[in-house]
């Protein structure tokens, strides 16, 4: 019990990732990037494709790292150029375009079938009060409590940081400012798209590894995000990793494993509409 | 701008549609049966596209599963002639259709806490859930290659196609009828603005379940049709990716109207058969219908309402050519000046007259009364004790500089501000626990700054939407005359930001208000018809019954429409009484007009004016 609990640790940590990146580039550049994943599943197989062509491991990593920041930025300078004016669900409209574009692109390109993914990581076992914890779990914690950190501390104290929240409130104004608003969308984005394709590395050699399936791996992100309200870092980490460790859990009962996805979704769901239960009127109409 | 269709223009459209049915209602005939197989599929799937027009495209809500709600349609279908051979086939679809209904209800249920994007996430979670459901227990006889027969005369393709087609057009017309009456015009209503909706006394929640039940049923009716056209539906048609890739084609197309969602039905199934005649993958469709949908985002406008706007405008330039050749010169644009005329006027109580703005005694004419209402932003203190009264029998000038509160207390009195404290009081009863749909049905009615009436309905609509009763044409005509709006049926998107603002008035007054609250309705509007405007809010107690409280920066306008005047700064009322007394008042000039000498005539001038204010 406590074990599957435990091993469900490595897919929350990286659920805590990819919600950590939903929540920048909401926060950041008003856009629910639906695509998020799918960005990091497309660096995955490129990465894979090449070490098939005969590259050696760590330029075929550098390489599966570099296409990743390279589509989501790519993505975000679009999203700025041609929909800075829009609304959120008309930029939500164009992610969900773009994640059905980047499924049929990577089904065309890498095929349909799971890929065995090579662990990126050394097989390295630590034992904890007699739980066994694999590298790609501490990675993925600590990856996601030290990127929450880092963007909490940064969006509050440092100047950057400050810079970028008056691109995201006022973009016009902070351009009139000089503020260099293209380099920072093109920086948030690069590293969402980073995040995203380490987030998918980490998880692809333990989990069903088709392209399609690794690209929803944007919906239990989403919902922790939606934990954190698309503002909380911290509450989205805690939120990813609980639904990693739900899942799991529930993947070790025989009787309900067949729905261990949908029951966190769901749970995160009804939790929301019990908390949010007072009347908000806000700017997200 | 188009002021009214020209004769003929509505008529011309009507007859390309007439001859569009006709033309696909006999299309089948000459057809081969592997194409009638490949139009009865493009049929079935317009109606998944034109579910989606209703919910996202209408309600605005982006729904990401309504596959899942044709499964269930299957599903339910499948079930049926199971258990019961003997149905016939128009009962099976319709209990498919029925069948969606509770599940699109379940899941527009978290739609009405969760807003805006964060519905796609949960719609998306919907819609992973029916996958995992499906693969888990699939459709009843798939397993075992029981299928779906076809009984009496549908069993001949050419007739299933009728079948489709005619149950497509039935649905076409209930959106429409539904459309032109409240239930289907608060969809749009909720798109445009979930306030503005509220503020309308319309029931928001129940908006967007109607909007999620009504899409669960056309695309239930599909799925069900889905399952009886093949015998057997396999459980990847209605999975996540369908799902995604229909909110695409939907979005693309325009699937908001009937024609949009056809072409999206037609694309949906001719897609993949032209890649396929000409040696392309399939999923080469779903990349070109991605970027098509990017496409169509960066346009703002599907190709249905791209073709449409195209048509209007058209229609306008033939319209102007037409009045050109006859005047010389363009036709020019003007509001029709208002005439008096009768207009139902509620009983004016009697004895109305004591109670006066800023009076500490509440009289029982008073419509509305604020009692030590206080709004706190964290530390900042937005409103500060504020009482004042609105007798029914008065216009109540609201002023103060930028950022006094004006804003913030017509929210707070309208119930936008739940965590307000102090009282809130109309005709004597609090209201100050009710929502701001409740406040508004009991009888606050108030216009926005920013005139956030529906573009997609006509004037006349609008009004029948925000009175929430059957408003007689003769009424909707006498108060359009009232306030100097334009024809009632013209489209409100034709009509000009400063007009749309006399249609809100007009809008709040057709409701019957106690008290209604104008939050700068003559911004916009050129000086002679703010003018008019004033005089007509002047008269808006004794002919309607209701007080009105108006904010407004433009001097001229409080003095000509308003008794008595409340004045806040920094979120406290510094005076209070009859206009003339408070606009001489010393803490008045210096607070508000900077020290300007303000004689009988002399204008602040507009928000420009407030320059001048020292902070």
């Amino acid at each position: 019990m406590i074990q599957a609990g435990v091993s469900g640790l490595v897919s929350g940590g990286v659920y805590a990732l990819l919600g950590i990146c939903l929540v920048l580039t909401y926060r950041m550049a008003g856009v629910l990037n639906l695509a998020l994943a799918a960005v990091g599943a497309f660096a995955a197989f490129a990465m894979i494709e090449l070490q098939e062509e005969g590259w050696p491991y760590l330029p075929a990593v550098l390489a599966g790292f570099a296409v990743g920041g390279a589509v989501a930025v790519v993505l975000g300078l679009a999203m700025n150029r041609w929909f800075g004016e829009s609304d959120t669900p008309t930029r939500a409209g164009v992610s969900i375009a773009v994640l059905v574009g980047l499924l049929a692109l990577g089904s065309r390109l890498f095929g349909g079938d799971a890929r065995p993914f090579p662990a990126i990581l050394p097989d390295v076992k630590v034992r904890i009060a007699g739980v066994v914890l694999t590298a790609a779990t501490l990675i993925a914690l600590a990856a996601s409590v030290v990127i929450a950190a880092l963007l909490t501390a940064m969006l509050g104290r440092t100047r950057t940081g400050h810079q970028l929240r008056a691109v995201a409130a006022r973009p016009v104004t902070a351009e009139l400012l000089g503020i260099p608003v293209r380099q920072l969308t093109t920086a948030v984005w690069a590293a969402s798209g980073l995040v995203s394709t380490g987030a998918v590395l980490l998880i692809a050699p333990v989990q069903s590894s088709q392209f399609s399936s690794l690209s929803l791996l944007v919906l239990p992100a989403t919902a922790a995000a939606l934990l954190g309200a698309f503002r909380s870092f911290w509450l989205t980490v805690a939120g990813g990793i609980g639904i990693g460790v739900l899942s799991s859990l529930i993947g070790d009962n025989e009787r309900i494993a067949a729905f261990s996805n949908i029951i966190p979704f769901v749970v995160v769901v009804v939790v929301l509409c019990v908390v949010q239960r007072r009347e908000v009127w806000d700017a997200a109409r | 701008m188009r002021l009214v269709s020209p004769p003929g223009a509505v008529g011309r459209s009507t007859a390309v549609a007439m001859v569009a049915v006709v033309a696909v209602t006999l299309l089948p005939l000459g057809l081969t049966s592997y194409w009638l197989f490949l139009a009865t599929s493009g049929v079935i799937a317009a109606f998944t596209a034109l579910s989606i027009g209703v919910v996202s495209g209408r309600a605005g809500l982006i729904s990401l599963c309504q596959l899942s709600f044709a499964a269930i349609g299957a599903w339910a279908v499948a079930w049926l002639s199971m258990h019961h051979p003997d149905l016939p086939v128009l009962v099976l679809v319709l209990a498919g259709g029925a069948a969606a209904v509770p599940f699109g209800l379940l899941a527009g249920l978290p739609a009405l806490r969760l807003r805006g994007v964060n519905i796609a996430i949960v719609t998306l979670g919907c819609a992973s859930v029916v996958d995992t459901l499906l693969n888990r227990y699939g459709i009843p006889g798939v397993d075992d290659g029981i299928i779906v027969t076809r009984s009496g005369v549908f069993g001949d393709d050419l007739y299933y196609f009728w079948l489709c087609w005619g149950l497509l057009l039935a649905v076409v017309v209930g959106l429409a009828l539904l459309g032109a009456r409240p239930t289907g015009a608060a969809w749009l209503a909720v798109r445009r603005s979930e306030r503005s909706a509220a503020a309308m006394g319309l029931s928001v929640p129940r908006a967007k379940l109607t909007a999620f039940a009504a899409a669960a049923f056309v695309a239930g009716l599909g799925g069900a049709l889905l399952v009886v056209q093949l015998g057997l539906a396999a459980n990847q048609s209605f999975g996540s990716f369908p799902s995604l890739v229909a909110f695409t084609v939907a979005v693309m197309f325009g699937a908001r109207f009937p024609e949009g969602a056809m072409f999206a039905g037609a694309a949906t199934v001719l897609m993949p058969e032209l890649l396929r005649r000409v040696d392309v993958p399939a999923d080469v469709g779903s990349m070109l219908f991605a970027v098509g949908t990017v496409f169509a985002l960066r346009q703002g406008s599907g190709v249905a309402e791209a073709l449409r706007a195209r048509a209007s405008r058209r229609r306008a330039d033939a319209a102007l050519g037409r009045s050109a050749a006859i005047s010389g010169e363009p036709a020019p644009v003007a509001l029709p000046v208002a005439v008096p005329v009768a207009v139902p006027v509620e009983a004016t109580r009697p004895g109305a007259r004591r109670a006066a703005a800023g009076s500490a005694r509440p009289g029982p004419a008073d419509a509305l009364e604020v009692r030590d209402l206080t709004v706190r932003y964290g530390s900042v203190v937005a409103l500060d004790a504020v009482s004042f009264t609105v007798p029914a029998d008065r216009v109540i000038g609201l002023i103060g500089p930028n950022g006094a509160g004006k804003s913030t207390l017509v929210d707070a009195v309208s119930g936008f501000l739940p965590g307000h404290t102090g009282d809130v009081r109309l005709g004597g009863r609090s209201v100050t626990g009710l929502s701001a749909a409740k406040r508004a049905r009991t009888g606050i009615r108030r216009t926005f700054q920013q005139g956030l009436a529906v573009p997609e309905l006509t004037v006349g609509q609008y009004l029948r939407l925000a009175a929430g009763r059957a408003l007689p044409r003769a009424e909707v005509r006498a108060l359009l005359e009232f306030v100097g709006g334009p024809p009632s049926d013209l489209v409100i998107a034709d009509i000009d930001v400063g007009t749309r603002r006399l249609v809100d008035v007009a809008a709040g007054l057709a409701a019957r208000p106690r008290v209604l609250l104008l939050d700068e309705p003559a911004a916009g509007l050129p000086a002679d018809t703010s003018e008019l405007l004033a005089a007509r809010i002047a008269e808006i107690p004794v002919r309607f019954g209701c007080g009105v409280l108006l904010i407004e920066h433009d001097m001229t306008m409080v003095q000509a429409a308003c008794s008595d005047a409340v004045v806040l700064d920094f979120g406290k009322v510094i005076a209070a009484g009859p206009v003339e007394e408070v606009l001489a008042h010393a803490d008045v000039v210096s607070a508000y007009l900077g020290g300007q000498q303000l004689g009988g005539g002399a204008e602040a001038g507009g928000p420009g004016g407030q320059q001048v204010v020292a902070v």
